[in-house]
């Protein structure tokens, strides 16, 4: 799985971080969408594809590998 | 009994008791997602009840919070807030904007970290005080929701706004008065005296900045003409307001959800640090506080699911409904923690998403898993349906969770 977050998009809610600890943050100035993994191990999936469900701006994606 | 839907109903509609619905939320959603209302002060309205146009609505920058041309604008309801409508047409996105730019960062995911083990430590405090409570009167019931749903989301909100906690009699009166619906002109009234407080309290951080969000909004303003002291003591009114209400009261119908069946209770009790994140999301999804809902605008003539939006239409989309839309969670009316994925809409969706999210969920987090570590016996003293609701008030906030262990 490989994920990708648009910066450009994001509104700094962080309900990825608060989902997924382990493969999103926000940044300190701006608080937009950080990844920390751009490729979670198979545990994670179900967590980070909730993340691009819920992500208020539509600023997340997941492909499969 | 057939169940007919009237012509336009009128909001509120009439729920049987704190934890669930009002029947025809459910009609609607299955006959009319988006209908014609009468708001609570009689002014024509559209009510959005399924997910899937509430979602889109709140995605859609066509919808604001501001109207073309407000003095004709249909009206809510006499609360101060979301009654009608609010900021300028011309500058809202900018106004928006700014708002964020400022705020994002002082309620982002790591602050909210740094956060957590004072919010602990707050939690804490309030056990303390609801165990001595109960010592101290072996016969009565412990009221939680005066002892930690309100005090806990008060203490934090006052410690990063830098408001002082001994005023808290005073912004809770307040807050109550400026969310009553049917108030005539004192929710207005009570608005004006909020910005007069936190005014006040921005001018003593012009003078001594702590670090605290209202001094960063003071600090922002010195450098934004633009950004006038009327603004700025109604945006920290609004984090006052909304930075406690809301999750006092999200604490409170938790706690009526994990009591109001004991087997819940106790599956929570069992393992609170490895189903809190979920029980959390569903306890936001599944409670349904205040009957009315959020607010906007349409700023150009919209089609949503077939339906014509015209331009200067008010849209109330009703979280509460769309969370319960059975085309989107299976069961809706049931508490199920283990819904996955639970995509509810309890802080909103799009650019207008609630920015203190994070500090809620972070709260939520914390609250219960301490509460039943440290009282795991927990009961209510009452049936859950015997719990007042007052239907008047915007937040759906209760006075009373009478608790016992």
């Amino acid at each position: 799985m490989r994920v990708t977050a648009d910066t450009g998009k994001c509104v700094g809610s962080g309900q990825c971080v608060l989902l997924v600890l382990e493969v999103f943050d926000q940044r300190e100035e701006d608080g937009l969408v950080a990844l920390v993994d751009e490729r979670p191990p198979p545990e994670r999936r179900e967590a980070v594809r909730q993340a691009a469900l819920s992500c208020p701006a539509g600023a997340i994606e997941v492909a499969d590998d | 009994m057939t169940a007919t839907v009237p012509a336009t109903p009128r909001l509120p509609f009439d729920r049987p008791n704190a934890l669930d619905i009002a029947p025809l939320y459910s009609v609607l959603r299955r006959e009319e997602p988006l209908t014609r209302v009468t708001t609570p002060a009689g002014d024509p309205a559209w009510l959005v009840t399924a997910y899937a146009q509430a979602r889109q609505i709140f995605a859609d920058s066509r919808f604001g919070r501001s109207h073309p041309a407000p003095e004709q604008a249909s009206r809510v309801s006499d609360a101060a807030v979301l009654g009608g409508p609010s900021g300028e047409y011309e500058t809202e996105e900018r106004e928006h904007g700014r708002m964020r730019k400022m705020l994002v960062p002082a309620f982002s995911a790591p602050r909210m970290r740094r956060l957590s083990d004072r919010i602990q430590e707050l939690t804490d405090r309030c056990l303390d005080d609801m165990r001595a409570a109960r010592e101290a009167d072996p016969e009565a019931p412990v009221n939680l929701h005066d002892l930690l749903a309100f005090p806990l989301p008060v203490l934090v909100i006052c410690e990063l706004l830098g408001v002082p906690y001994a005023d808290r009699d005073h912004f809770r009166t307040l807050s109550t008065r400026i969310g009553i619906i049917d108030s005539g002109g004192d929710a207005q009234e009570a608005m004006e005296e909020f910005k007069a407080y936190t005014a006040r309290l921005a001018a003593a951080k012009r003078e001594h900045p702590e670090a605290d969000v209202i001094s960063d909004m003071v600090a922002v303003q010195a450098q934004d003409p633009t950004f006038t002291d009327d603004d700025l003591s109604r945006l920290a009114a609004g984090l006052l307001f909304a930075g406690h209400e809301t999750t006092s009261t999200r604490i409170d119908y938790g706690v009526l959800l994990l009591l109001g069946d004991p087997s819940r209770r106790d599956r929570f009790v069992a393992d609170p640090d490895g189903q809190v994140q979920a029980t959390v999301e569903e306890i936001l999804r599944i409670s349904a506080p205040g009957g009315l809902g959020l607010l906007r605008y349409a700023h150009e003539d919209v089609e949503v699911g077939g339906v014509t939006i015209a331009r200067g239409d008010a849209v109330i989309i009703s979280s509460n409904a769309a969370n319960r839309d059975g085309t989107v969670f299976a069961d809706p009316d049931e508490f199920d923690p283990d819904r996955k994925p639970n995509t509810h809409l309890a802080f909103g969706h799009g650019a207008h998403v609630c920015i203190g999210a994070n500090l809620a969920r972070t709260e939520l987090r914390t609250v219960f898993p301490a509460l039943f570590r440290r009282f795991p016996g927990l009961r209510l003293a009452v049936d859950p349906a015997e719990i007042e609701v007052r239907h008047n008030r915007l937040s759906g906030a209760l006075d009373e969770v009478p608790v016992l262990w």
